[in-house]
């Protein structure tokens, strides 16, 4: 992989077309340009060129105190709140030498996996409707709308949950809440059975995703993605195994992979993290201690001593990581967000170079970013 | 391997390159590098399996001292290196990582516009997120005012 294939060096030649995808364009979750050089049908180079609503996050956070950049952390990526709230709580609790309570800890990994969970649906859904699958949108939405009201059941919100906190959790579980999950859940894992059935046998999708868009192990490792995408070309790395946070240790679960590293292998696997999502969730519920959700003397006012803090989890997109260095105020003194969709979407050019235009809708879906959080 | 040991192997290799070596815990190991030394100190780390460059950011320390921040890790390991070179805040320029890790581009890229830090070699070295004409405002130092209002 040169960088050559990360953009577009020269004008394009009488035989060649530059082809602008974007900034607003269907295929994609939000606003980015997708620019390619074709020829006839192939492509010969791509650039990708993002920031269209670059938020200058890490800058705001730095002007904040670390309470008020904790409802912040949710709109890094709207898919993936709960996951950002634990990151960053569990990076502030790390410099203020604290530790959630062992409910608390249950009841962030519940809430991450089911944040999970509806942040694939969506992804796959979202990639559907571009290879021009709208049933299984329309499908997957409707899945989604129970785990998001599993969600609002505990946390009160539907996107943007707001949940953790310092040393716990903003509040414990509703009456009847276990009874309510494992109906929807249960519901919902005989449903992407049948989903997953749906779409392995359907002959012109297999025709439109098998080999496609193929990324090796080798390939996957020297572009740095992480997470699914890395997952379907073979390689188990997992943050939930790799370096066990909150109570995963104690749990079981499988890191999914796949082989091949194409376009259907990327669906697959995040189909199947559903439902090891869900068997992540049935334990949770089963295991989850009684006791307190939050410390007793929850800490507002935080001023963490000097020092510095890099906190990782497995967003559902991949590597999510926060460094935080504080300098003893009640603000960060830096604050840099390494999100996951970044890492994939620059891997996105070089992986489009020599396929053709018909197969870039179904590429680029499959790599499922967030604009969001890509542009920060 | 992939452990701890890693920081002795480093600083036994490059004796006046690294410094500050600190292992807070099990999973991160922190040290200090000689920004000319940069691209010796990953290639030895590529080559020892640390083949993935998780994070490349900037800290800035006003008046005079600026750092690029490195966080290495592996695909097989939880060992995540945190390594920060200083360079001055006059001249900010390091040696880009592109040809160790490919990755390194983007984050080269969004460092040299929100810090203004110059990667010697790096491929591309254009604005990423900001508008074209931001190039020089360097929003991301201490002491940047705010956007530009020509009128």
């Amino acid at each position: 992989m040169t960088h050559e294939s990360t953009q577009i060096t020269s004008p394009p030649r009488p035989s060649e077309i530059l082809l602008h995808l974007g900034p607003q364009h269907p295929l994609q979750p939000g606003p980015f340009l997708l620019d390619l050089k074709i020829e006839g049908e192939t492509i010969r180079e791509a650039e990708l060129k993002i920031g269209y609503i670059h938020k200058g996050m890490e800058k705001v956070f730095e002007d904040r105190t670390y309470i008020q950049i904790l409802p912040l952390s949710d709109r890094i990526c709207y898919l993936a709140s709960n996951s950002n709230n634990d990151v960053y709580c569990r990076g502030v609790e790390e410099l203020l030498g604290i530790e959630p309570t062992d409910r608390a800890k249950y009841l962030r990994v519940l809430t991450n996996e089911l944040c999970r969970i509806q942040s694939h649906l969506l992804g796959i859904g979202e990639y559907t409707t571009d290879v021009g699958f709208l049933t299984m949108f329309i499908y997957m939405v409707r899945e989604r709308e129970g785990v998001v009201s599993l969600l609002e059941a505990i946390t009160g919100s539907r996107l943007n949950h707001n949940y953790a906190r310092f040393g716990g959790v903003a509040n414990d579980l509703p009456p009847g809440y276990k009874e309510m999950a494992l109906k929807t859940l249960g519901e919902l894992k005989k449903m992407i059975k049948s989903h997953d059935g749906m779409l392995s046998s359907d002959s012109i999708y297999l025709k439109r995703t098998k080999g496609v868009g193929v990324l090796t192990a080798k390939q996957a490792k020297e572009l740095g993605v992480a997470g699914p995408p890395l997952r379907a070309s073979g390689v188990e790395y997992d943050l939930r195994r790799v370096e066990p946070y909150l109570v995963y240790d104690e749990l079981d679960f499988n890191v999914i992979t796949q082989t091949d590293g194409d376009v259907f292998s990327r669906v697959k696997v995040r189909l199947l993290e559903i439902l090891e999502s869900i068997y992540i969730i049935e334990q949770v519920l089963d295991q989850m201690p009684s006791g307190k959700y939050k410390q007793d003397v929850m800490p507002y006012i935080t001023r963490p001593k000097p020092g510095e803090v890099y906190s990782r989890t497995e967003d559902p997109r991949g590597e999510m990581g926060m460094y935080i260095i504080s300098d003893g105020s009640d603000k960060p003194y830096r604050f840099r967000i390494r999100g996951p969709a970044f890492a994939t979407a620059q891997a996105l050019p070089p992986l489009l170079v020599g396929t053709y235009v018909a197969d870039v809708a179904a590429i680029a879906a499959s790599m499922d970013s967030c604009t969001s959080e890509v542009d920060r | 391997m992939i452990d701890k040991t890693i920081m002795i192997e480093l600083s036994d290799k490059f004796p006046n390159a690294v410094s500050g070596v600190d292992v807070p815990s099990l999973n991160r190991a922190v040290a200090r590098i000689d920004s000319s030394k940069v691209k010796e100190i990953m290639q030895f780390l590529l080559d020892k399996g640390f083949d993935h460059l998780s994070c490349l950011s900037g800290v800035d320390y006003p008046p005079d001292k600026m750092e690029v921040v490195y966080h290495i890790t592996s695909y097989s390991g939880p060992l995540v290196i945190t390594l920060k070179a200083s360079i001055p805040r006059d001249d900010p320029k390091i040696d880009s990582l592109c040809d160790i890790y490919w990755n390194a581009n983007w984050y080269e890229r969004e460092t040299y516009e929100l810090f203004g830090i110059r990667f010697n070699d790096c491929p591309y070295l254009k604005v990423l997120l900001l508008p074209e004409d931001m190039e020089g405002e360097w929003p991301l130092r201490k002491d940047y005012a705010g956007y530009p209002n020509p009128t």
